[in-house]
């Protein structure tokens, strides 16, 4: 019983700790579908939740926070858009480029305006359905998680769904398998990819939005902490399915919270070795994914 | 859109003066007084030594940067190999007490083996496995920061444990001063001997030819018959082993022990040396001055203004897409005429 509880809170833990990160692969998912990288989520993640941060602590409601965050994303995925499509700046420069501005952004404006130690933040409470969310084992998992977790979820399944199985979707895919044939196609090649990394941009900013007003309310100087690129580590070990990098970055929330976990359990551990292990399990999926990959016949 | 070039220029300059300025007038500046006093200090009797003293890690790294970025391989793992340059050279540091010069280059080489160990680990499983070599290397630095960290407060921290950071390397270790009175020292010249090789690498060897056509066509290389993924190791390595250096050569010029976040934040800034040096060896040194100004200056603006210092990256991003999009502004000017 006490190890069913146990993993019934490590499991409800890694949802909570990994929703940041699906959430940003959701929306890279669809880009990478489309031929465009933005390693520049990262950034975006940290801007994100800077203002969902700021616009929950000034207006008090943390859902203006999220949607200012989503809206964000919008307008910096759009620059993203812009430099790469009609700019010609390429894709991983303009990455780089974003995930230093939204490091200066961030921080910047979090020191002019909410300071730069830790302020508690209005956050977003936890879906509480009575009885449901009190089932002992199931209940933390499945009914007492945020409303962004839940909506997360519907997300991924829709983009999965219309990537793979809609005429827009294909036509999205087309453009990511070879630009020139989808243009020679008549698809507006440009329209779809710019409609993929604004849609990448939206999931980034509420990844970033879920850190400061869910997971931990409040606002710390780089707090995504490499999740931004864990993302895209997931849209690759997902091979680009929104659903599969979502639960991918879900494994990541596992990783964290048994590293939590080890943290208490082991105290004479310096506790450095456990932090590091979500970075190492993510170098390690790479390999083995790239490995499997090969083994399988083409 | 204007396919004018001087519109596309004027587009661009402007983009790149005009960010920054909007953040400090966000933040109750005028950009004109604040870059005036920037410049007065970077120029100044006090601020054109530590302009020089920042650049010396910055050029080693977008020395580095660019090395790997001419080859088609983006490392943004330099703060991570820094660190394992620095880790290997101070480990070993205490047996070179007395050794005199011979200490010290040694301590300098082992920064560059630090470094080069993980540059090449990252080309290994890049060449032969297909791993990215953009998430390894960043995730390698979150490894190298949290090793730091246990280090400098376990097996690595000085004996009186009370501060977490290292030892104190031996006085055979230590770059000298070059300029009395300022902490400008002696890896001014490694870094620009570093900045001559690469050129001389870059124009002149088979190992600068390769790796050129490796970027441009990876599939004309592997047609050429280059052993491609010798290549991407020796390349990651070079790149990863100045990083290292630089590592070593912040230890032996500055901190003279390893502390927790020396070089903060130097491995992004070495990605906009590099590109605003258009990879070009000769100009990496200037484009890390430049740089150099920016964090020297911004460290007195906190100082004196109450600027945070974070602008530093907001300037620097606009600095990296500017750079970038000159070339699209300046490419209009082949279609006109």
């Amino acid at each position: 019983m006490i190890d069913l509880l146990l993993i019934s809170g490590l499991l409800a833990a890694s949802i909570r700790l990994g929703m940041a990160i699906g959430l940003a692969a959701i929306g890279e998912a669809a880009s990478e579908q489309s031929g465009i990288f933005n390693i520049g989520i990262e950034g975006i993640m940290l801007v994100g939740a800077f203002v969902a941060a700021w616009g929950s602590v000034h207006t008090g409601s943390p859902w203006l926070g999220v949607l200012l965050a989503m809206l964000i994303g919008l307008a910096l995925a759009g620059f993203h858009a812009l430099v790469v499509l009609v700019v010609g700046i390429d894709q991983f420069v303009s990455g780089i480029g974003m995930v230093i501005f939204g490091l200066g952004f961030s921080s910047f404006a979090a020191r002019l305006t909410i300071g730069a130690r830790p302020t508690a933040v209005p956050g977003l409470a936890a879906l509480d359905l009575g009885v449901l969310s009190h089932i002992p084992i199931i209940g933390p998992i499945l009914f007492a998680q945020s409303p962004l977790a839940y909506f997360a979820i519907a997300l991924a399944v829709a983009t999965g769904w219309v990537l793979k199985r809609t005429a827009l979707g294909l036509e999205i895919r087309a453009c990511g398998a070879n630009a020139a044939v989808a243009e020679a196609m008549a698809i507006p090649v440009k329209r779809r990819q710019t409609a993929c990394i604004l849609f990448g941009g939206v999931t980034a900013g509420l990844g970033g939005a879920y850190l400061s007003v869910v997971q931990v309310n409040a606002f710390v100087e780089g707090m995504v902490a490499g999740r931004g690129f864990l993302a895209v580590a997931c849209v690759m070990l997902g091979r680009r399915r929104p659903l599969a990098g979502f639960v991918a970055g879900l494994g990541f929330g596992l990783a964290e919270a048994t590293q939590i976990r080890l943290q208490t359990l082991y105290p004479d551990l310096p506790y450095q070795f456990l932090v590091m292990l979500p970075y190492i399990a993510a170098i390690t999926a790479l390999v083995v994914g790239h490995a499997s990959r090969r083994a399988r016949p083409a | 859109m204007s396919s004018e070039p001087i519109v596309r220029v004027g587009l661009v300059l402007g983009f790149a003066v005009l960010i920054p300025s909007v953040f400090v007038l966000l933040a109750g500046h005028n950009p004109w007084s604040v870059l005036t006093t920037l410049l007065l200090y970077a120029l100044g009797p006090q601020g054109w030594s530590e302009v020089l003293l920042h650049a010396i890690p910055l050029t080693l790294i977008g020395l580095g940067v660019a090395f790997a970025l001419r080859a088609g391989l983006f490392n943004i793992g330099s703060d991570g190999q820094l660190i394992a340059g620095a880790l290997l050279s101070v480990v070993f540091a205490p047996y070179f007490s007395g050794w005199g010069v011979t200490g010290l280059l040694i301590f300098l080489v082992l920064g560059f083996v630090g470094g080069a160990a993980l540059g090449a680990f990252v080309g290994y499983l890049r060449a032969w496995f297909g791993t990215s070599e953009i998430i390894v290397t960043i995730m390698l630095n979150y490894v190298a920061l949290q090793m730091v960290s246990y280090l400098i407060r376990g097996p690595m921290q000085e004996s009186s444990r009370f501060w977490p950071r290292s030892y104190a390397i031996p006085e055979d270790c230590v770059l000298p001063i070059i300029v009395p009175g300022t902490r400008l020292h002696a890896g001014l010249f490694v870094a620009l001997l570093m900045a001559m090789l690469c050129a001389v690498a870059q124009k002149r060897t088979v190992l600068g030819f390769q790796s050129s056509v490796l970027g441009a066509n990876p599939g004309a290389a592997a047609y050429a018959g280059f052993p491609v993924k010798t290549l991407t190791l020796v390349v990651m390595a070079i790149s990863g082993g100045l990083a290292g250096l630089a590592g070593a050569v912040e230890v032996a010029g500055i901190y003279q022990r390893i502390e927790e976040n020396m070089a903060e934040g130097f491995g992004l800034a070495g990605i906009a040396v590099a590109l605003i040096a258009r990879l070009e060896a000769s100009g990496i040194p200037l484009a890390a001055c430049l740089f150099g100004i920016f964090f020297a200056g911004a460290g007195a603006l906190q100082r004196e203004v109450g600027l945070p210092f974070p602008l530093v990256w907001v300037i620097e991003a606009a600095m990296i897409f500017a750079a970038g999009a000159l070339h699209w502004a300046l490419a209009g000017r082949k279609v006109t005429a």
